[in-house]
C-alpha cells in the first residue's frame, strides 16, 4: 500500500479496486467490520452476566438485551426483505441521534468548567494563555467587536498567526514521532499492544 | 465555613451553579434575538469565493464525515454550501465515508432547501450515495474508481445508469470535494486526492479540498488553510454564520450566534472573577 | 516514465522516508551494540505508579480508557495511539495486578478487544494472578463514541475511581470524561496526538503526554536498549528538519525556491 501510495498506476497490477493494493484494502475493511460483531457479542456477555448475578444494575442490562434483540431482529427484517420498518428508523432518528447530540452539547457545560478550573493567572505564562484566550473566544462572537473592535483584530491574529507556528510544530513532531513509532511496529520491535508484559 | 471572605467562596463554587446560569442564559437569545452583525474572516470568504468559482455543470463533491452530534457546527455550513451549489448551476455528489447518521443529515438538508431540492433532479442534477464504511481506504478506492466502492445509489439505481455519473467515475472530474468533518477526514482527502499518486497529480486537474469543521478544531485546521492545502475553511458555528451571510440565506447558525455570544461574555466574566479573587485571596495571605 | 518517475516529488517523499527508517534502524543497532542513550523521564510516565498506589491506599478502582479513536484500528492518524495506549495499558495492568486494585477498560474500537483482553491477560499472568482477570468486568465495550462516553461517566459517577488514565486518540469525549474526573477528585494522566484536545486534556489532567511522547512512552516504560535508540533516531531527524528548515527561509529570502519545489508534494 505505500508502494501504492508513491508510485500509483506507474506500477501495473497494483493500484485500483481490482488490483493488489485495493484488494488489501477491501479486505481492511471487511476485518473492521467483523470486530464489530465481535464487539456485539462482548457486549451481550457482559449484560447477561449482570442479569445472571442480580446486580444492581441488572436491570438496566435486561432492558439493553430486550431492546437489543428488538433493533437485530427489525435489522434482520430489513436484509432479509429489503423493507426497513418505521420503528428501526425512528428509533435511530428520534433517539439514538437525540442522545448523541445531546451528549456532544454537554460538552458546552464541561468546557465552561474546565476553563473557570484551568483559565487562572497563576504566573506569566498562564497570564498570557488567559489574555490570548479571552481575545480568541470575543473575537468569535458577534458580541466582541460591539464591545471593542479590537477584539476580532487580535483575536484572529491569535487564531491565524499567534498559534500557527505552534500547531505546525505539533504536527511535524508528532509525524515523526509516528514515523518512528509505525517502523518500530513494522518490523516487530514494538510489542506492547499484543501481550507482552511491560 | 468561617473565616472565609466572599472571594474565597467564589473560588469554590459549585460548578452546577455555572452550569444554570449558562442553561438560562443561553436560552434567552432563542426568545429574543440579538441580531449582531457579523463581519467576514479570511478563511470563510475563501471558502465562498472557491464556491463562486463553480461554473454550470461542474461536479463536486460533498463528503458528510460528520455526526448528527456535530449538527450545530455542521449542517448551517453544508446547508449554506449546497445552496450555492446550486446557485451557480453545479452538481453535487454526496457520500460518506465513516458516519452512518449521514442518511439523517442529507434529510434534513433537503427538507431545508425546498426550494433547490424542487428543482434539482436526482441522479441528474445531485446523487446521493450514502455510507460506505472504510475512512481514508475508502477515500483513496474513491479517487480511482468510484463504482468500486458505490455501485449504486441509495434509491438502488446502478451507478453507472445515473446520468450524472456517466462521465465521471474517478476524482479527476471533480472540481473539489467539501469536507464536512470533525477531525481527519479533510486530511484523507488532501492526502489521497488533492496530493495522490504520482500520476494522478500529473494529469493536471487534481481536486482542490475545503473543509467545513467544528470550532473544536479550528486551531488544527487553520494550518491547512494558511498552507495552502485547502482553499477554504469553515470553523464551528461563527465560519457558518459567516457564510450564511455571504450566500444570502440567513439560518441556524445566525440564530445560534446570539447564544455563542452570551456564552462567551459570561465564561469571561467567570474566569475574571475567579482570577480577581485569586489575586484577592493572594494579597490576603501575603 | 523512469526518469520521470525519479525527478517527481513523490519520489523524492519516498527516498526521505526510506532515508528516515534508515537513521532509526542505525540508532537502534547503535544503542543494542552498546550505545549509552539517556531519555529523559517523563512525568506523566513516572506517575503511573503513584496513581496506582493512591488506588490502592483509597481502595478505589482505575479508570483506563485509550479514546474514541474514529472507532477502528485501521485510521492513521488514532489507531498508533490507540495501540500505544494499549501498550501502556500492559503496563498500568500489571501495577495494578501487583497491587490487587481493579482496573477499568472503556474503549468503542471493536478491533482492539482482542489485542487488550490479551495485553491485560498477559500482565495479570506475569504477577501470578490469572484467576483475578475477569474479561467481562474489566473490558467496557461500548459501539459508538455517545454510548462510551455515557458508560464512562456513569461508572464513573457510581464507582469514584481514584485514578483515570486516558491514553490515545481522543474526541470530545476527553472533556467530559477528565472534568467528571475532576468532580470527583480522581487523579489524572493523560496522553494523546490530537492537537484539538491538547487544550482540554492539559487543563483537566494532572500530568500529560503530549503528541510524540505518548509514542516515546511505550518505549520508555519497555526499557528496550535498540527501542531506545528509536528516539535517538527520532531526534536527529528533528534537528534535521529544522536545519531544513532554517536553510530553505535562508534560500526563499533570497528568492531561491529549489528547495521547496524539491520537498513539494
Amino acid at each position: 500500500m505505500m508502494l501504492d501510495y508513491f508510485f500509483g498506476k506507474n506500477i501495473p497490477g497494483l493500484s485500483g479496486s481490482g488490483n493488489l493494493s485495493g484488494q488489501l484494502q477491501a479486505w481492511a475493511m471487511i476485518i473492521q467490520l467483523m470486530a464489530i460483531g465481535l464487539g456485539a457479542i462482548n457486549l451481550l456477555q457482559v449484560h447477561f452476566r449482570q442479569v445472571s448475578r442480580k446486580t444492581n444494575m441488572a436491570i438496566y442490562s435486561a432492558w439493553f438485551i430486550v431492546f437489543f434483540a428488538f433493533l437485530l431482529l427489525l435489522g434482520l427484517y430489513k436484509l432479509a426483505t429489503g423493507v426497513e420498518l418505521y420503528p428501526y428508523t425512528w428509533v435511530f432518528a428520534n433517539v439514538y441521534t437525540s442522545l448523541g447530540a445531546t451528549l456532544y452539547a454537554i460538552t458546552g457545560f464541561y468546557v465552561f468548567s474546565a476553563a473557570y478550573r484551568a483559565f487562572r493567572a497563576r504566573n506569566v505564562d498562564a497570564a498570557i494563555l488567559l489574555i490570548g484566550g479571552i481575545f480568541v473566544m470575543l473575537a468569535n462572537a458577534p458580541i466582541g467587536e460591539v464591545i471593542w473592535s479590537g477584539f476580532p483584530l487580535l483575536g484572529n491574529w491569535f487564531n491565524n498567526v499567534g498559534q500557527i507556528p505552534g500547531m505546525r510544530a505539533f504536527t511535524v513532531v508528532g509525524a515523526l514521532g509516528l514515523m518512528a513509532y509505525g517502523f518500530r511496529a513494522l518490523i516487530g520491535k514494538e510489542r506492547g499492544f499484543y501481550s507482552e508484559a511491560a | 465555613m468561617s473565616g472565609q471572605t466572599i472571594w474565597d467562596k467564589l473560588q469554590q463554587v459549585d460548578r452546577r451553579v455555572f452550569y444554570w446560569i449558562l442553561f438560562v442564559s443561553l436560552t434567552v437569545p432563542f426568545l429574543t434575538p440579538l441580531g449582531l452583525p457579523i463581519t467576514v474572516t479570511p478563511s470563510t470568504q475563501a471558502y465562498y469565493d472557491g464556491l463562486k468559482t463553480i461554473e454550470a455543470g461542474e461536479v463536486v463533491v460533498l463528503s458528510i464525515n460528520s455526526g448528527v452530534s456535530a449538527w450545530g457546527d455542521c449542517l448551517p455550513a453544508m446547508v449554506a454550501s449546497v445552496k450555492q451549489v446550486h446557485n451557480q448551476g453545479g452538481k453535487l455528489i454526496v457520500w460518506s465515508i465513516g458516519y452512518n447518521d449521514c442518511d439523517i443529515t442529507w434529510t434534513r438538508i433537503k427538507t431545508t432547501l425546498p426550494e433547490v431540492f424542487s428543482t434539482w433532479v436526482e441522479g441528474t442534477d445531485y446523487v446521493y450515495f450514502g455510507y460506505c464504511p472504510g475512512q481514508e481506504t475508502n477515500v483513496a478506492l474513491l479517487r480511482d474508481d468510484i463504482k468500486s466502492v458505490y455501485t449504486k445509489d441509495v434509491r438502488g439505481v446502478a451507478t453507472g445508469d445515473l446520468p450524472l455519473m456517466k462521465n465521471i467515475n474517478d476524482a479527476s472530474k471533480i472540481k473539489f470535494v467539501m469536507s464536512s468533518d470533525t477531525g481527519d477526514a479533510q486530511i484523507y482527502y488532501i492526502r489521497q486526492w488533492k496530493n495522490g499518486p504520482v500520476n494522478y497529480v500529473k494529469s493536471g486537474k487534481p481536486p482542490l479540498v475545503a473543509e467545513m469543521g467544528i470550532a473544536m478544531n479550528k486551531s488544527g485546521d487553520m494550518v491547512f488553510f494558511l498552507s495552502g492545502d485547502e482553499f477554504g475553511l469553515v470553523a464551528g458555528s461563527r465560519g457558518a454564520a459567516e457564510l450564511e451571510a455571504l450566500v444570502g440565506r440567513k439560518g441556524d447558525a445566525t440564530i445560534t450566534m446570539d447564544s455563542i455570544s452570551v456564552s462567551h461574555v459570561l465564561l469571561v466574566l467567570a474566569i475574571i472573577l475567579a482570577n480577581v479573587g485569586m489575586f484577592a485571596t493572594r494579597g490576603k495571605k501575603k | 516514465m523512469g526518469v520521470w518517475i525519479i525527478l517527481d516529488t513523490k519520489f523524492i517523499a519516498l527516498l526521505l522516508l526510506i532515508a528516515s527508517f534508515a537513521l532509526f534502524y542505525a540508532y537502534m543497532r547503535l544503542a543494542k551494540g552498546g550505545m549509552k542513550i539517556k531519555v529523559r523521564t517523563f512525568p506523566a510516565v513516572a506517575a503511573i505508579p503513584e496513581a496506582i498506589g493512591r488506588a490502592a491506599e483509597m481502595g478505589k478502582p482505575v479508570y483506563y480508557s485509550t479514546g474514541m479513536g474514529q472507532g477502528t484500528l485501521n485510521n492513521q492518524g488514532n489507531g498508533p495511539q490507540t495501540l500505544a495506549g494499549i501498550s501502556i495499558l500492559g503496563y498500568a495492568t500489571r501495577l495494578c495486578a501487583k497491587s490487587g486494585v481493579k482496573i477499568t477498560y472503556f474503549t468503542p474500537i471493536a478491533d482492539s478487544l482482542p489485542l487488550v483482553e490479551e495485553t491485560m491477560r498477559t500482565a495479570y499472568m506475569a504477577e501470578g494472578k490469572p484467576d483475578d482477570f475477569d474479561p467481562t468486568t474489566a473490558i467496557n465495550f461500548q459501539n459508538e463514541q455517545s454510548p462510551y462516553l455515557t458508560a464512562s461517566l456513569g461508572w464513573i459517577q457510581r464507582e469514584k475511581p481514584a485514578s483515570a488514565l486516558l491514553f490515545g486518540g481522543f474526541y470530545y469525549e476527553s472533556v467530559c470524561i477528565a472534568e467528571a474526573g475532576n468532580t470527583i477528585g480522581a487523579m489524572q494522566i493523560g496522553g494523546t496526538a490530537n492537537t484539538h484536545q491538547l487544550p482540554f486534556m492539559i487543563a483537566a489532567c494532572d500530568y500529560m503526554l503530549i503528541m510524540e511522547e505518548l509514542y516515546a512512552a511505550s518505549a520508555e516504560i519497555s526499557g528496550n536498549s535498540d527501542v531506545i535508540g528509536s528516539l535517538r533516531g527520532e531526534d536527529i531527524l528533528k534537528f534535521l528538519v529544522l536545519i531544513s528548515l532554517g536553510v530553505g527561509i535562508i534560500l526563499a529570502l533570497v528568492g531561491n525556491t529549489s528547495l521547496i519545489g524539491l520537498l513539494k508534494v
